[in-house]
């Protein structure tokens, strides 16, 4: 059982903001002003900016939120990234709270005043929880996810439950038993998933940083639909415990930000052992930030020596030409800034993709057997025991979730897990195996986060293979248990705007503060390459 | 009915994208029609959904067969591989760190039981099960 009487982690001393970061803070522009940006200037860190203004009393927590709130109302009858969204007097409370404390000269979180929204399949016992599924329409969770803790107790402010792909299966959010949610950058097509409410609302500037899952590329892959940063942590980085499983093999917490500081900010607020979960790591967490260096500070070369590895069979055909052009260009980008990049192939590689299935629905089959309208969850009724389970489930459960059980239910069948189970958990080793050979040869991999952009909104509802096709870029990694950044680095031309390509870096197990601290240089070294979509544009610096 | 089963997850659907794509998907639907596992059964739709506990309309049990019989064929690939002397991995290197044996009193008990839809103090409430041979 669970007990309240955790003593809070001293957090707040954990996380010293280095001076260079301040540096980096200060020299960064409000949120609130609508001054002429330059059309190419880098994203700064929103964290840091707000962390700025409201120790300076240049602004009030109250005003922040509410100048959130009222973009996050405006935009969201067009995108519906939430599920859920607080009284605003919920939001604006907690953060007159924060102001009380600043002006009373208190310490106040990393994440003071800072706007986060959570994926709905991470538990928050003040919200509904329901995995994006009416089996757990209305369910409201006993307690907050430890990943939803830590940001709370950091100063965060949970500004509402965004939309998903039914228990995180699928790429678009339209397996969500409620809503599609839209692209921020083209509405008529789809933010990615599963993680796609979270990624638009970021996107959107609906919110300043938000918290997904990844089992399959599900940050991932939306990041690079929607135009932000998401990060996927090597597993047992983040503590599971409060996200509804999916594959407790792969799942992993992660974050989505609008620039690279932000994410790894967040991350640090999240990561670390929680002893919930026997899967998290007790690897101490490093301050992510502290080897970033201010743009301005940064020499002509500044990843001199860098090896970088791009994956050879995420470039070959099947993928979009306009998708293979932007990977190459940031490959060109890497050289400029110093680092020697090669091409390289990992064996294998395409197998990852029906061993992944496999591991993915037979573990998911297990862990949704647990929703049977018993002890929570929406319950059919019923004159005898069985029935009860097989009505609440076929009427709480969506058709790409039945399938995904009853496929999952046909592998792990008595005298079946030698055919595709341990067979998959075979490939699982080969693909391990070949990541850490390139990785001893290189320092990042990188490739793109999926083989288009952002496709129409009913454009592959229909084809479960097609759908799982685009997972090709991001599964193997899961497999793998590494982590993964990916930061917006270029477009594809599509009216209105563009439509953004994602940059994936992957890295060795734990080492996020490499990732970060090379994806930060990338990213503000990228020019002529600003990621607001229209839709927000003029209420954005 | 059956013009609209035609409609769903056929090669129509291909039609839509970029012939890259196109040509990816027919590889790998080629591969779902060539398995290696004549002994393994197809799979039986309506016994899957009894086994995990889904009462299927037997619309969804026509619906979902061909989609599940691709997906499983295409799994098939997994068995021309030659796997002799992998060990399977359960997940990623991860540390074994359990905590300690000792039970703990959750504070919120009542919000577990404000959760449960059929409720008699003690007593979560189902119907009687039957003893079906």
């Amino acid at each position: 059982m669970l007990s309240t009487l955790q003593t809070p982690r001293s957090s707040l001393s954990r996380f010293t903001l280095p001076s260079t970061i301040t540096t980096l803070a200060s020299n960064s522009q409000s949120t609130l002003t609508t001054t002429q940006s330059p059309t190419t200037s880098p994203p700064q860190s929103q964290i840091l900016s707000i962390r700025h203004s409201l120790l300076t009393r240049n602004l009030s927590a109250v005003d922040l939120a509410r100048s959130y709130l009222t973009r996050l109302r405006l935009t969201e009858p067009h995108l519906r990234s939430f599920l859920h969204i607080p009284d605003d007097q919920t939001i604006i409370s907690q953060a007159n709270d924060l102001d009380r404390r600043i002006a009373a000269g208190k310490d106040v979180g990393p994440l003071a005043g800072v706007l986060v929204a959570v994926k709905d399949n991470i538990c928050t016992a003040d919200m509904p929880s329901t995995g994006g599924s009416r089996i757990l329409q209305n369910y409201r969770p006993p307690f907050d996810a430890t990943a939803v803790k830590k940001l709370k107790e950091l100063g965060g402010i949970v500004v509402g439950k965004t939309n998903m792909d039914e228990f995180g299966m699928g790429s678009t959010t339209e397996a969500s038993a409620f809503q599609v949610t839209a692209n921020p950058w083209d509405v008529s097509r789809v933010p990615g998933g599963s993680s796609g409410g979270s990624a638009a609302a970021v996107s959107a500037r609906q919110c300043v940083v938000s918290l997904g899952s990844d089992t399959g590329g599900s940050v991932r892959q939306p990041a690079s639909f929607c135009g932000v940063v998401g990060l996927k942590p090597t597993y047992g980085r983040v503590s599971r415990f409060g996200l509804m499983a999916y594959a407790s093999s792969l799942d992993a917490i992660g974050c989505f930000g609008s620039s690279v500081a932000d994410t790894g900010i967040l991350l640090h607020a999240i990561a670390g052992h929680d002893r919930f979960d026997a899967t998290s790591s007790k690897q101490e967490v490093p301050n992510f930030l502290s080897h970033f260096d201010s743009a301005s500070s940064l020499e002509s070369k500044p990843l001199k020596g860098l090896r970088v590895g791009l994956i050879r069979e995420t470039i070959e055909d099947g993928v979009d030409a306009g998708v293979v052009s932007a990977i190459r260009a940031a490959a060109s980008h890497f050289e400029e800034l110093g680092c020697s990049v090669n091409e390289v192939s990992l064996p294998s590689f395409s197998l990852g993709l029906p061993a992944y299935y496999v591991l993915a629905l037979s573990e998911s089959s297990s862990n949704l057997s647990r929703y049977d309208g018993i002890r929570y969850g929406n319950q059919v009724h019923a004159d005898e025991l069985d029935s009860l389970y097989g009505d609440s489930r076929a009427k709480g459960l969506g058709s790409e979730v039945k399938m995904r059980i009853l496929m999952g239910t046909y592998a792990l069948s008595a005298g079946y897990y030698d055919a595709y189970y341990k067979r998959a958990q075979q490939v699982r080793t080969i693909i391990r195996n070949s990541f850490k050979e390139a990785l001893d040869q290189y320092d990042i991999l990188i490739s793109p986060a999926a083989p288009s952009v952002a496709y129409k909104i009913g454009e592959k509802k229909n084809d479960p293979l097609a759908m799982y096709a685009g997972d090709i870029m991001t599964v193997n990694v899961n497999l793998a248990g590494l982590p993964a950044l990916v930061l917006p680095c270029g477009f594809v031309d599509s009216e209105p705007a563009g439509l953004p390509v994602g940059l994936q870096m992957i890295g060795a197990a734990f080492d996020e503060g490499e990732l970060l601290r090379v994806g930060h240089i990338f990213e503000q070294t990228l020019e002529n390459c600003r990621f607001v979509p229209p839709l927000v544009a003029d209420s954005v610096e | 009915m059956s013009s609209k089963m035609l409609l769903r997850g056929t090669p129509l659907t291909l039609t839509l994208w970029n012939p890259k794509i196109q040509h990816k998907l027919l590889q790998l639907r080629r591969l779902s029609s060539k398995t290696n596992c004549s002994s393994l059964q197809p799979p039986n739709v309506s016994h899957l959904a009894k086994t995990a506990h889904i009462s299927l309309t037997p619309t969804e049990v026509e619906e979902f067969g061909p989609k599940i019989q691709q997906v499983i064929g295409w799994f098939g690939q997994l068995q021309g591989v030659d796997l002799q002397s992998i060990e399977p991995s359960i997940r990623a290197d991860t540390e074994n760190n359990l905590r300690d044996n000792t039970p703990e009193i959750f504070d919120h008990r009542d919000a577990i039981i404000a959760s449960v839809p059929s409720y008699e103090e003690p007593y979560i409430k189902v119907p009687k099960v039957l003893n079906v041979d």
